[in-house]
């Protein structure tokens, strides 16, 4: 037996051991595929109830053999290639752009309901005050001399005066309250604000040092999606892994890890929004900002303040209308009108008040100097039908200023409740959209436990089979 | 679509919040008989349920009104009525006094009649509401409508010191109705029964004598004259109650339709809401045994 000859089934043997060692190596390589899926798995479990949690999932990829094993080596097992972020950009932007509507509709609701709720009441509207007041006057034309009569109308003038006076006390309470709300959103967002900076400069170190990032991320996108209630926002993927936030009317808010700050100053009782970001400053827009902001914005420019001035109005201008034919008649002992009601521009609860002191014979009904004379009286009663200039309606009757005053402010909620139904759904639809893709599904994790799981006993028993490859090779050696 | 496990959840929660959102909105409308809850509820329905609320406010006034104004006139045509009835057995007297077959001493007997009948016509003239203002003196209220002078000579003891002023009240939509009525007029026949008076007071009177029949004829000229005004007064009272029962009725009218209206727009339709609030109700109960089932689906059960 020559040499080559002897030596051939040795050669054979160590083919065969390095086979057998290669089978070994695909079936850990596969079980440790098998285990980091199943850790994927368990973490998705987890958090099966987090909010804003992406779901993740592993990406395996075959190895090729060795280049020197030759044509009929199959493999170099399996490899985690990735740990997958199941996540879409487009869907996030769309969750955003659709809190923003959602927050400016929805902020401004309550505001509207409540004064719709007072405006509209049945025994608390204008409406009711001024029709009681003009009734008490027909009631007297009846006697004109008559005290009690004529104390009816000094009374109704008193409630009707108490009327607009608690309606005007709830449309400052809401001014305050839109103002305080505002002040309560800025401080709210600039945590905010500075949370996103200081995550994407975490986010851009960890890339660096190949970390997974997916629980950073998701909660930079909550910080966002909080952001986004609260004003419009255009937000940009750097290539460095970090967002940058601006509003949608340009200004930044965060570009890497440097944050603006918001703040607001009242100017002789308006509120102004500005934005610092490093050496520049930004005056903010109070409606245009989008968002809750901008919902307290437009309410507070487009209703709160002209249906004030509204209000005010009609108060000055009925006033001042009644003194004027007051004090064109004659009271019961002859002598010629006196003011019943004293008007105060911005006054809260003063607003409208009558005269202290005021009796029911100084009502001047007679338009000669005869007391039973009820001339002046009808000319008073006659007053519900002439126009007033209100704000925002034009030239109206007086008898119906408040009616029509209620009506815009009805069909004015009746829109934003419209466009917050809109807004609802789409913000709905688009968190669904969202979930769709990122969200976890219970009996998916239940299928990728058992599959993982039988993978993993597979390789198992892979080994379980090189082994015993590998010992019968050994006993055919001794 | 790929469902995630929360979206059941958010789908669950939202099914049950719309549901219960309509179906207490339903309750509240049930319960309070009202369509419109809020103005936004129905902005346009809202208007004109204000408009008719006023409108109805106002009718139901000028209903009060005409009421009043009624038992006013009432009230005046009764004084009247009584005057009348006063000016009557004067005349009655004074045709007996101008009977010539009289004896002087017949005559003198006349004098208390006549003066408790022109001292009532007096008192009657000058009669006073509750709150002491004077009812037929025209607007001058605060001042008596005739005013006696003792001290100025008989048959010019009596003037007339009210005016002749109406008090105009609304009824309907400018439509005036005139509450007051004066007695101006009424002194002169006092001041012919204060000379009748004085002229038959003095002893001795000749029922023939052409004086003492003059005083008489221009009395009884007076006491006719002074009824026939009094009396178209009174009828004038009765074509205005008239005139104040249609209008009454008119306002009747318009009050049922504002207030059929009222009802067709402000009322909740019972029917209708009971069996939308049987829907909701449904579709809740659906919602909760859905979720009951579904809740319970898990593939790790069957593990």
């Amino acid at each position: 037996m020559d040499d080559t000859a002897r030596r051939a089934p040795c050669l054979r043997f160590a083919k065969q051991k390095e086979r057998t060692m290669s089978i070994i190596n695909n079936a850990l390589s596969g079980s440790l595929a098998a285990q980091a899926a199943l850790n994927a798995a368990s973490q998705n479990i987890a958090n099966l109830q987090t909010k804003g949690y992406t779901r993740q999932g592993v990406l395996l990829g075959a190895l090729q053999p060795s280049p020197n094993a030759g044509a009929t080596a199959a493999g170099n097992g399996v490899e985690v290639s990735a740990l997958l972020r199941f996540s879409d950009g487009y869907k996030n932007q769309q969750l955003w752009r659709a809190a923003s509507d959602l927050g400016q509709r929805s902020q401004t609701q309550p505001y509207l309901t409540q004064l719709e709720r007072v405006m509209g009441d049945d025994a608390s509207s204008l409406s009711s005050g001024i029709d009681s007041f003009f009734r008490a006057l027909n009631a007297a034309g009846v006697d004109p001399t008559s005290s009690p009569l004529r104390q009816q109308v000094v009374t109704a003038a008193d409630a009707m005066s108490q009327h607009f006076n608690s309606i005007n006390n709830v449309l400052n309470n809401q001014l305050l309250s839109v103002q305080q709300q505002r002040s309560a959103i800025i401080p709210q967002a600039n945590t905010t604000i500075a949370a996103i900076a200081s995550l994407n400069q975490k986010i851009a170190a960890a890339k660096g040092g190949n970390t997974n990032v997916s629980a950073l991320i998701d909660q930079r996108d909550q910080a966002i999606d909080g952001l986004a209630s609260q004003m419009a926002l255009e937000v940009v993927e750097q290539p460095d892994g970090s967002r940058s936030v601006s509003l949608k009317s340009g200004q930044p808010l965060v570009i890497g890890s440097l944050a603006g700050t918001l703040s607001s100053s009242t100017v002789s009782g308006t509120q102004a929004i500005s934005l610092q970001f490093s050496t520049s400053n930004f005056a903010l827009d109070n409606a245009t900002i989008g968002g809750q902001l901008g919902g307290l914005g437009k309410f507070e420019q487009n209703t709160l303040i002209p249906l004030q001035q509204s209000v005010a109005d009609i108060a000055q201008q009925l006033s001042s209308k009644v003194n004027t034919q007051l004090a064109a008649g004659n009271t019961l002992v002859g002598t010629p009108g006196t003011p019943l009601f004293v008007f105060t521009f911005g006054g809260g609860a003063t607003m409208l008040q009558i005269t202290a002191g005021f009796q029911a014979a100084d009502l001047a009904f007679s338009g000669d100097s005869t007391a039973g004379n009820s001339d002046n009286l009808q000319l008073l009663i006659g007053l519900k039908n002439q126009p007033i200039t209100v704000t925002s309606l034009g030239s109206v009757l007086m008898s119906d200023a408040d009616t029509q005053l209620v009506g815009k402010l009805g069909i004015d909620s009746q829109q934003n409740q419209a466009e917050m139904a809109t807004a609802d759904t789409v913000r709905n639809q688009s968190v669904e959209d969202w979930q769709s893709t990122s969200g976890v599904n219970r009996d998916e994790e239940a299928i990728n436990l058992v599959e993982f799981q039988n993978m993993y006993q597979a390789n198992m028993k892979v080994i379980s089979v090189a082994n015993s490859l590998f010992d019968a090779t050994l006993a055919m050696m001794s | 679509m790929r469902i995630a496990t929360t979206q059941y959840q958010s789908t669950m929660n939202r099914s049950l919040q719309l549901n219960q959102e309509h179906i207490s909105l339903l309750t509240q409308q049930m319960a309070s008989g009202q369509r419109v809850q809020v103005p936004s509820d129905d902005p346009i329905s809202n208007v004109r349920l204000s408009r008719l609320n006023r409108e109805e406010a106002i009718v139901t006034q000028y209903r009060d009104n005409i009421a009043s104004v009624q038992t006013r006139l009432t009230k005046n045509e009764n004084f009247l009525t009584s005057m009348v009835s006063d000016m009557h057995e004067s005349a009655d007297l004074l045709v007996w006094a101008s009977d010539g077959g009289n004896a002087s001493a017949d005559l003198g007997a006349m004098v208390n009649s006549m003066s408790a009948l022109r001292d009532s016509l007096f008192y009657s003239a000058n009669l006073k509401d509750e709150e002491g203002r004077y009812i037929f003196a025209g607007t001058a209220t605060g001042t008596a409508a005739i005013n006696y002078d003792p001290a100025a000579p008989v048959g010019a003891r009596y003037t007339y010191t009210g005016n002749t002023g109406q008090q105009k009240v609304v009824v309907g939509n400018g439509v005036t109705q005139t509450a007051n009525v004066d007695v101006q007029g009424l002194e002169t026949l006092l001041n012919q029964m204060d000379s009748t008076v004085a002229t038959l007071a003095v002893p001795g009177v000749a029922p023939n004598d052409p004086a003492v029949r003059a005083v008489l004829t221009a009395n009884l000229d007076g006491v006719t004259a002074g009824m026939e005004q009094f009396s178209t007064k009174i009828a004038v009272f009765g074509g205005v109650q008239n005139i104040l029962s249609t209008l009454d009725t008119n306002h009747g009218n318009v009050s049922l339709s504002n207030k059929m209206a009222l009802t067709d727009i402000g009322q909740v339709d019972y029917g209708l809401a009971a069996t939308d609030l049987n829907g909701y109700t449904i579709a809740l109960q659906a919602t909760y045994k859905a979720y009951a089932k579904i809740g319970n689906l898990s593939l790790f059960d069957v593990l």
